[in-house]
């Protein structure tokens, strides 16, 4: 990248962890803000849990509503973290530096509001939840059915969210060893446990960029099994029409990799924005996550389209019923229209210019825009799905989310904020000893005029 | 310029001039052994040919039941040889290095093309018009006032089209990116050598603005022939495969198609690599670092394989509809079950338990064999999807139910002709191949170079690294 | 014997270099130091010895754990409990690859991250000799030997050119 900016370590150590040993201006408005979205969302759920599940939009047959939509959604955002963090780590993508710990922690907090999403709110009683989980009846030998989806959710997500933690906080250790040294006090006693005496020994880098390789591969293939998964909790049954689709489980990883993908680069623009980290992060960086974006939306866009066109190539009347029913009527058409202007016809033609990949301001809005539409899609999936009027379904209705569902879905939200402000007050959220390596391993080679960017391989 | 080493070491490749001579002479070379590859599968390609005309002259296109065996080599040579290419294309996007020295065995795959459009031909013939009532890509219903004005011929239409494009943005691949390496030729032979080269180098001088021009172009025409691939997999796979077997709604089949032609394709030019190192000598240019390379793609390709595999599988065992159950029975457990075992093993368990291991992946004979599996893979799986779907009784019969497979038809088994068309279809591949070598240069001699602006060593403090560079 | 620490700080990569060495030169074994940086060099910049581990086994070690855990529960609460729903077989080995598969990553996974903790011979009790400027940039050689020769690696690191000297305790187990 020709706006590179050469950096020593200490200048590095200083803009990075601003946010760790100072606490910025904005931060304590901010994050009071979203703990009180959070805690009227708590209210709600409080006050779903003592009237019951009346309270909200859900009924015959729409049991699936903004709760698993919301799902469904934050699962989408967790595929981020390992797409930009494993995949361009094993690439060697130079321009993963800045951006692979945000997108890692984006991960776990996602992951968690996911299951505040659905296991927690949705099923309505959660202590009957757990107490069906565990402990498992031993006495009169009653198991869990293993050949249920919702088995295998729950078993992949949580094996993801283990996998997305230890990966965060390994890669943390060296960048915790600088935070020891430059605090004092309860403060360095608290690092120095955290960072478990890293000394930066040959033996202990040579073990981190192994780690980072070891742990990508490993993690990739538990990120495809959750999304897929979760697609095949709906996919595998055949009672409703426009789920029963052998695509689901790649067509959900690609939109989740959409939908992640962009809140990633929303939350590269914010980072710059609340932490002015412009030096690190560049409208280069910029620019090759927006050309990452334009690939992954088309493809999407592709499976999107084989979805439908399968849909009409059974040519069965329920199915295609369902369809129009998404598609031409009315409140669903009005929202088809704005899902597919969202999610695509609006921030993929824009991101084709480079002036556009190249603005903090336009990356900010279509990559939002991108996050409004995957949203839809989600909501357009579930609910026309469950409402149509079906064999063996006697009864029928549509769906209204009530404000409880409205404030516990602004819960979540709240949530992986607090979160990010959380850990980014505690925690650098640019990995400071990736940066320093691509300082140390970058290059430039002189061909005449031309200064071509290099970088040094072992 | 750096005066570093050439990337396999050797002094006398590290200047471009260096480069022209060795490339030069090895293009300009033919061994006796090559000479006798090249008469051996000539006569295994007339073989074919011989075949497929008995085949027409004994049965016509009449009976679906006969053609299974050459479908499915249309289908194989589809997605190895055409899928190739595709290794000429990613790794240049992505600006990967290693792919330097086998961007044009990739590339030149595409004249294999030219083979499998005369394979499809007679496939044309024997699949019916949309009348019978089956499902397709194009929505024909007879009984429906609108739907009933599709023509009835549009898959063949459709798909025709789609396979000539790919044909010829392949060749227009080849050539373009090939261009200033015939200059290389031209400027480097006389006589009628020197004229049929400056023809088909077109005017190359080098200029700013031809190279520009090449890059540009390489880059659309290789994003072209990557749609086009997808496309023709597409209606391949659907209107020549999937829509044939009554009640198979798989709406991955056609990507899963396409994504195991990613992964024969990489196959299929390890292959060519191996060949290449061990009987065409080039040895100093094929390396470690390009099995390395092209041995992880097929490595996550094979583990693609499986996901888009397991994926479709799932959904269609766990729904168990009647449909659903009956076209598990005809591709998966049933008649074809030998093959479907075979292409199993070989796609996805060998080269997982083999690939995962450090020293297997980073050499050559690894990704070799593993290689070599997959397109055994690939042909048994070919094999169970479309002998299976030509084997179905009635297709083309209106009378016939198309949306549930009632009675699953025995195993179909190779004719004598058969093995004709198999040995024409694997020997014509190879001919034309090893053809077009006599036309361009097997190594990419201006990448080569290109490499040398790039790729160099330098002393860092104690130890030596490699500096690659990437333009923007 | 006890063991002691001691740190030479280094402010450029070549002198960090020499010292190593320098300390080779006057008969420490290269078990005996260490180059301490605040990020990661390529490997042998400074003539170091080429760290060997064995992080690979721990995933294979954890993936057949978690292989196995994943078969016993699958199979032995579907046999435990042999109740047929969705007319699938008791022991179905699509949904029990599911889980298996599940279980394997798992495994491999916590395995792996353990084998990197105890690969970098963390957690470390004791620093040693250590300088809060390594994460500065600034290139620790620290030596790690017997009591005795302690100043004689000091007087090697001070001829080295080390702007500073620093030493510290040391337990066995980080000889």
């Amino acid at each position: 990248m020709q706006e590179h900016i050469q950096l020593d370590q200490k200048q590095i150590n200083d803009d990075l962890l601003s946010g760790v040993l100072r606490t910025p201006r904005w931060w304590l408005p901010a994050i009071t803000v979203a703990l009180l979205v959070f805690l009227t969302g708590m209210g709600a759920f409080g006050y779903m849990l003592n009237k019951g599940v009346g309270v909200t939009g859900l009924n015959r047959p729409v049991f699936w509503g903004f709760f698993m939509v919301n799902f469904v959604f934050w699962i989408g955002i967790s595929h981020a973290g390992i797409m930009i963090s494993a995949i361009l780590r094993l690439t060697q993508a130079e321009w993963r530096r800045p951006i692979t710990r945000a997108a890692e922690v984006l991960t776990v907090f996602s992951l968690m509001a996911a299951l505040m999403a659905a296991p927690l709110v949705h099923v309505g009683r959660p202590w009957r939840a757990g107490l069906w989980v565990f402990p498992y009846d031993f006495a009169r030998g009653v198991w869990i059915n293993i050949r249920s989806p919702f088995i295998w959710d729950p078993s992949a997500v949580m094996t993801y969210l283990t996998a997305s933690t230890l990966f965060v906080l390994i890669a943390l250790l060296p960048d915790l060893a600088v935070i020891r040294d430059r605090t004092t006090g309860r403060a360095r006693v608290l690092y120095s446990i955290l960072c478990l005496g890293w000394r930066g020994t040959p033996r202990q880098w040579k073990l981190q960029a192994v780690a980072g390789i070891l742990l990508s591969a490993l993690v990739l293939p538990v990120f495809v099994s959750v999304h897929s998964i979760v697609s095949w909790d709906f996919a595998v049954q055949i009672g409703t029409e426009s789920w029963h689709s052998t695509i689901f489980a790649p067509y959900f990883i690609i939109g989740a990799i959409h939908s992640g993908v962009s809140a990633v680069a929303t939350i590269m623009v914010l980072m710059v924005w609340l932490w002015n980290w412009d030096k690190y992060l560049r409208p280069d960086h910029l620019d090759a996550i927006g050309r990452l974006l334009i690939v992954v939306a088309t493809t999407w866009f592709f499976f999107f389209f084989v979805e439908w066109i399968f849909a009409l190539y059974t040519l069965e009347d329920p199915e295609i019923a369902m369809r129009e029913l998404q598609v031409l009527q009315w409140p669903w058409s009005g929202l088809f229209i704005l899902f597919l202007i969202t999610a695509f016809f609006f921030p993929v033609p824009l991101w084709l210019f480079k002036k556009v990949r190249r603005s903090f301001f336009w990356m900010f809005v279509t990559t939002i825009s991108v996050n409004v539409g995957m949203w839809l899609e989600r909501f357009l999936i579930i609910v026309p799905g469950t409402m149509r009027k079906q064999p063996f379904v006697f009864d029928w209705g549509s769906y209204h989310p009530s404000i409880m569902e409205i404030l516990m879905v602004a819960m979540t939200f709240a949530w992986v904020v607090i979160g990010l402000l959380l850990f980014a007050r505690i925690f650098p959220l640019i990995p400071l000893f990736d940066i320093k390596e691509g300082m140390v391993g970058r290059d430039e080679i002189k061909i005449g005029r031309r200064t071509v960017p290099a970088s040094i391989r072992e | 310029m750096h005066n570093g080493e050439s990337q396999n070491g050797q002094a006398n490749l590290a200047t471009p001039a260096g480069i022209n001579t060795d490339l030069l002479k090895r293009h300009g070379n033919t061994g006796k052994l090559f000479r006798s590859v090249l008469l051996v599968t000539g006569i295994m390609f007339l073989v074919g040919i011989v075949g497929i005309v008995l085949r027409l002259l004994e049965d016509g296109t009449e009976n679906t039941r006969v053609w299974g065996y050459h479908a499915a080599a249309f289908a194989f040579i589809l997605t190895t040889a055409q899928g190739a290419v595709m290794v000429a294309i990613a790794p240049r996007m992505a600006k990967a290095h290693w792919r330097r020295p086998i961007s044009r065995v990739a590339e030149m795959f595409a004249v294999v093309g030219i083979v499998n459009l005369l394979m499809f031909i007679p496939l044309l013939s024997v699949l019916p018009s949309l009348e019978d009532g089956r499902r397709s890509l194009w929505f024909y219903n007879a009984a429906d006032p609108i739907l009933s004005k599709v023509p009835v011929y549009t898959p063949h239409i459709w798909a025709s089209l789609s396979l000539i494009f790919l044909v010829l943005s392949g060749l227009m691949l080849l050539w373009v990116s090939s261009l200033a390496d015939l200059a290389t030729i031209r400027d480097s032979s006389s006589g009628r050598k020197h004229r049929f080269f400056a023809w088909l180098a077109n005017g190359w001088h080098g200029t700013s603005k031809q190279w520009f021009m090449k890059y540009h172009r390489i880059g659309i025409l290789g994003a072209f022939y990557f749609m086009m691939l997808i496309f023709t997999h597409f209606l391949i796979a659907t209107d020549f495969d999937m829509a044939l077997i009554p009640g198979w709604i798989d709406a991955l089949f056609p990507i899963t198609h396409a994504a195991n032609s990613l992964q024969a394709g990489c196959a299929t030019v390890i292959i060519a690599m191996f060949v290449l190192r061990r009987f065409g000598g080039y040895g100093d240019w094929i390396g470690l670092d390009q099995f390395w390379g092209l041995g992880k793609l097929m490595f996550a390709l094979s583990l693609l394989w499986f996901w888009f595999w397991f994926s479709s599988f799932i959904i269609l065992w766990y729904g168990s509809r009647p449909n659903e159950e009956s076209v598990l029975n005809l591709i998966i457990r049933g008649p074809y079950q030998p093959a479907f075992m075979a292409a199993f093993i070989l796609n996805f368990i060998a080269p997982l338990f083999m690939m995962m291991w450090n020293p297997v992946r980073k050499s050559i004979w690894g990704p070799t064999l593993v290689a070599t599996g997959i397109l055994i893979g690939t042909f048994f799986d070919r094999i169970r999807l479309y002998v299976s779907a030509y084997s179905i009784p009635g297709i083309g019969d209106s009378s016939v139910d198309k949306h549930m497979l009632h009675e699953i038809p025995q195993t179909v088994m190779p004719h004598f002709i058969d093995y004709m068309i198999w040995v024409g279809a694997i020997g014509g591949s190879v001919f034309v191949y090893m053809l077009a070598t006599r036309i361009f240069p097997i190594i990419n001699i201006w990448e080569q170079k290109e490499l040398l602006l790039y790729k160099f060593h330098k002393k860092l403090h104690r130890t030596e690294v490699l500096v690659l560079g990437k333009p923007d | 014997m006890a063991i002691r620490s001691v740190l030479g700080l280094f402010n450029n990569e070549d002198t960090a270099a020499d010292a190593l060495d320098a300390l080779n030169e006057a008969g420490f074994d290269q078990s005996e130091y260490e180059v301490l940086t605040g990020t990661p060099y390529p490997e042998g910049t400074f003539g170091e010895a080429e760290p060997v581990h064995k992080l690979y086994r721990f995933p294979l070690i954890g993936a057949a754990c978690g292989f196995i855990v994943g078969l016993l529960l699958t199979s032995g609460t579907q046999l435990a409990f042999p109740l047929v729903t969705g007319g699938k077989p008791i022991l179905s080995i699509p949904p029990m690859a599911i889980i298996m598969y599940e279980g394997t990553m798992l495994g491999a996974i916590l395995f792996t991250v353990v084998g990197i903790i105890f690969e970098s011979r963390l957690p470390r009790l004791l620093m040693g000799a250590y300088n809060t400027k390594i994460t500065e940039g600034a290139i620790g050689v620290a030596v790690t030997t017997d009591e005795t020769k302690v100043s004689q690696a000091e007087d090697v690191l001070r001829n080295a050119g080390a702007e500073d000297l620093k030493r510290g305790w040391e337990t066995e187990q980080n000889r």
